[in-house]
């Protein structure tokens, strides 16, 4: 018998990863030593047994796997997996699937399958890819931080030194010498609650006639700023900067973990990004900042060659952004004078949600404390003009839509823009309500914090459970599908140089953070970054943990991929843009993005059940 | 599908005394083993039985002028069909394949290699031995067997086999859906139960259609005896 009889068998094993990797000879062993059997959805679920294990190749029908506790793991169709994390493991099967549509469903036996794990690196890998993903799926949230090396935890010392707040001065001092420390973390109960250091023994004990019986209490810095293990050392950095500190308190749910200083910062070696911002920060001309910002492409390629994370990079790009504007309005004033009142410089749409990347056009306002006199309007026009101006000059070209602070309708008094936002929320026409979607990204880049919160909080009022409007949101955020029904064509169309490719933002990134944006806002979450948001989502109970890390991984490996891209486009001489061409992957990647869409996919079908129901 | 418990035992004990009848009279040696053989399996669960999923490529639908160029198996064990023991082989005939060659894609130069017919037949039924046998539309494939059997050792014997298009004709009456032209052809039975498209036509990948066919109408019936399959 020769291989052809089998042909329609090998044709649709050979179209999965990881067979296609194998040897024709493999593939052809491999596919003889198949077994084929056939689940009706009246039967409910695929019985498995311990003694019989094997790999589910599903040819049709539909199927999911759900945990001990019922949970929904995975969901799977034609081309997909089951049974290999016991395969692999060894371990009892613990995972039940059920059968949602009739099905047939190819099986390799055990030995045919660890045969080719041995035989066939890429075969095995892609297996133990698959079984990881499923067991972060299954209760993780800790296995976050892959890239350690920029994270504090990789530096903070960890146990760090606490006293008691009914302790007096005395006692806390005598620990510092004994610790060799510079500052010591103040508890009640576990919770932490202050700070004290050297300079306060100084300043505020020695200084002030008091003696080491004085109360802890009495003399520490209340409620200090403090970080988490996963802030990168130099988000750490700007924020001993801007606050003027040199402790920071490393804390977990209000409990201190470890404890990273200045001195640590600095023995750790000086990363390209900050030193670039300590760079922005000395500059006194806006050429110079202009030529500071030719850096910036290659900044990114160095990230995205550094493997760093795609939500880190833009961390990271948007804070260079954030220290031009920064420094643009310091120029700007001291050019033009003091302000005659309190303002906010407000970024919004990707610098607000801090996930910029190459070639980003601006999107700014201002907000000011009250109604400004003509004097004071023309101050800020001339402010705006400035920081737009130079903004543009390096490289954030004018905002094509004009929603920049240089357009006096983006820069109003704290009541204008609360008028504005509510006749955007309760009044909303679906076309409205989708240009104004970026403005609900806003940050402050500069300006007086409880200023902007005056902004934020009131339209987290306004849009907190409002049906109405989350409903036509979600409409919006379902005018773009992701491309699923492209993978059939990527198969055709693989040496089509005209083939213009997936549009990773459009398709992608922009209707996770469309979902995203829709929970936040019916939940009243403050934070703007979506992977921030949807981790906030998680810790409310607005979405369930196993669909928010999905989204989370989904998230990551699109913008990891559209960085990727245009990290190549940039070595290529090309003009970056959002566009995959079907080419450039491998199919391994196809296959992980067709998984990545898939759970945009379903997110989508979330926000409509969940928010458009009624409408 | 529900049945008379009492009548199905009838019917077993008067298929089980056939086909030992029929094996203690047959004088070629490995159809009456095959014949005995299924006598035995008359006893098992449905759940259980072994079967043989074949299917005959034929150069018409005649048996006493047309040959048969080719012949596929697949086993079917409890709830899987075994692709290890899939066979396929080409049959050498004493005409040419004329026609037919367009619908099979098999050419005259392919069957010079091919078995004998009797040898042919051995090997299928040694594969047989202990299943019963399933086609789609049996009655076409078991006559051209018989007759070959009648050809070549001059007897007659009766095959007894498990028809997929008679099972799916059967339920489509009971279950009163309508059924368009060409409805019982295997692909449109196979669509019936969400079963892929297989593009190639040949001896084999009929049977391995033929017998994922079976296995879905198997769970859409849950007959209660191998005699309701058989009918």
């Amino acid at each position: 018998m020769d291989s052809s009889e089998l042909q329609p068998i090998f044709d649709f094993v050979n179209g999965l990863v990881p067979f296609n990797q194998l040897q024709p000879e493999s593939l052809e062993w491999a596919a003889r030593q198949l077994e084929i059997a056939y689940f009706p959805a009246a039967s409910h679920i695929v019985p498995l047994s311990d003694d019989d294990r094997r790999l589910y190749i599903v040819r049709s029908g539909a199927f999911e796997v759900r945990d001990k506790e019922g949970e929904l793991v995975d969901r799977l169709g034609e081309g997909d997996y089951f049974g290999y994390p016991s395969l692999l493991s060894g371990d009892e099967i613990s995972n039940s699937v059920k059968v949602l549509e009739d099905g047939l469903v190819y099986q390799l036996p055990e030995e045919c399958f660890s045969e080719l794990c041995s035989a066939n690196r890429e075969f095995s890998r892609f297996f133990n890819r698959a079984y990881a993903r499923r067991m972060r799926h299954e209760g993780r949230f800790k296995a976050r931080s892959m890239l350690t090396t920029s994270r504090l935890s990789s530096l903070m010392s960890s146990d760090p030194i606490t006293i008691d707040i009914d302790q007096l001065v005395g006692e806390a001092a005598r620990l510092m010498s004994q610790h060799r420390v510079s500052s010591v973390l103040v508890q009640e109960g576990e919770q932490l609650v202050g700070i004290l250091t050297d300079r306060d023994l100084r300043s505020r004990v020695l200084a002030e006639d008091k003696g080491p019986f004085t109360r802890i209490a009495d003399v520490m810095t209340t409620a200090p700023l403090t970080v988490e293990p996963e802030t990168l050392v130099f988000e750490a950095t700007v924020l001993m900067g801007e606050h003027n500190v040199h402790h920071l308190p490393v804390t977990r749910n209000g409990k201190p973990v470890g404890m990273v200083t200045s001195t640590d910062i600095l023995r750790s070696q000086s990363s390209q990004p900050l030193l670039m911002m300590g760079e922005i920060d000395r500059q006194t001309h806006i050429e110079g900042l202009v030529n500071l910002s030719k850096r910036i492409p290659m900044l990114l390629q160095n990230l995205i060659s550094a493997d760093a994370r795609a939500e880190e990079i833009g961390r990271i790009l948007t804070s260079v952004t954030d220290a031009l504007t920064r420094r643009l309005i310091e120029l700007a004033q001291s050019q033009l004078g003091e302000a005659p009142m309190d303002f906010c410089w407000l970024a919004f749409g990707s610098q607000g949600r801090q996930d910029q990347v190459a070639c980003s056009d601006q999107d700014n306002g201002m907000l000011l404390a009250r109604e400004p006199d003509s004097q004071e309007a023309e101050y800020f026009s001339q402010l705006a003009k400035i920081v737009c101006d130079g903004l543009d000059a390096c490289g954030y070209i004018y905002c094509p839509g004009d929603i920049m602070a240089m357009n006096p309708k983006w820069r109003m008094s704290l009541k204008e823009w609360q008028q504005r936002f509510s006749s955007w929320v309760n009044s909303p026409e679906p076309k409205a309500l989708m240009h104004a979607s970026i403005f609900f990204d806003m940050r402050a880049i500069y300006g007086p914090e409880r200023l902007f919160d005056g902004l934020q909080l009131s339209v987290l009022e306004l849009t907190r459970d409002n049906d109405i409007f989350l409903a036509l949101l979600t409409g919006n955020a379902m005018n773009s599908r992701p491309p699923l029904g492209f993978f059939r064509q990527f198969v055709l169309e693989r040496d089509g140089s005209e083939v213009k490719g997936i549009d990773l933002k459009h398709k992608g990134s922009a209707i996770i953070n469309d979902i995203a944006r829709v929970y936040a806002l019916s939940a009243g979450v403050r934070e703007i970054n979506t992977p921030k948001r949807i981790r906030q989502l998680v810790d409310l109970g607005v979405i369930n943990r196993k669909d928010a890390l999905n989204l989370a991984d989904a998230q990551e490996f699109i913008a990891h991929m559209r960085l990727a891209n245009q990290g190549r486009q940039f070595e290529e001489g090309q003009k970056p843009d959002n566009y995959l061409k079907p080419g450039a992957v491998s199919s391994l990647v196809r296959h992980q993005l067709k998984e990545a869409f898939k759970v945009v996919d379903d997110a989508q079908s979330g926000i409509r059940l969940r928010f458009m129901r009624a409408y | 599908m529900s049945s008379v418990p009492g009548l199905t035992a009838l019917a077993r004990w008067r298929l089980s005394r056939r086909l030992n009848h029929e094996a203690e009279h047959c004088a070629v040696p490995w159809l009456a083993a095959y014949l005995a053989s299924l006598a035995d399996l008359l006893s098992l669960p449905v759940s259980q039985m072994p079967l043989l999923a074949f299917d005959l490529e034929m150069t018409g639908l005649e048996p006493s002028v047309d040959e048969i160029l080719s012949i596929g198996a697949v086993p079917i064990d409890g709830p899987r069909l075994t692709l290890t023991g899939a066979w396929h082989s080409l049959v050498a005939g004493d005409t040419g394949v004329g026609q037919s060659a367009c619908i099979h894609g098999i050419v005259d130069q392919d069957l010079q290699q091919g078995t004998k017919l009797e040898r042919a037949l051995v090997e299928l039924f040694a594969r047989a031995k202990g299943r019963w046998l399933v086609a789609h539309h049996a009655p076409l494939d078991i006559s051209f067997l018989t007759h070959a059997i009648e050809h070549l050792y001059g007897i007659n014997v009766s095959l007894p086999a498990i028809d997929t298009m008679a099972l799916e004709h059967r339920r489509l009456q009971m279950t009163q859906q309508p059924w368009v032209e060409g409805g019982l052809r295997l692909a449109a039975c196979r669509q019936r139960y969400g079963l892929p498209l297989y593009p190639a036509h040949n001896a084999l990948m009929d049977a391995i259609g033929c017998g994922e066919l079976l296995l879905a109408q198997k769970s859409a019936m849950q007959p209660a005896s191998v005699i309701e399959l058989l009918q």
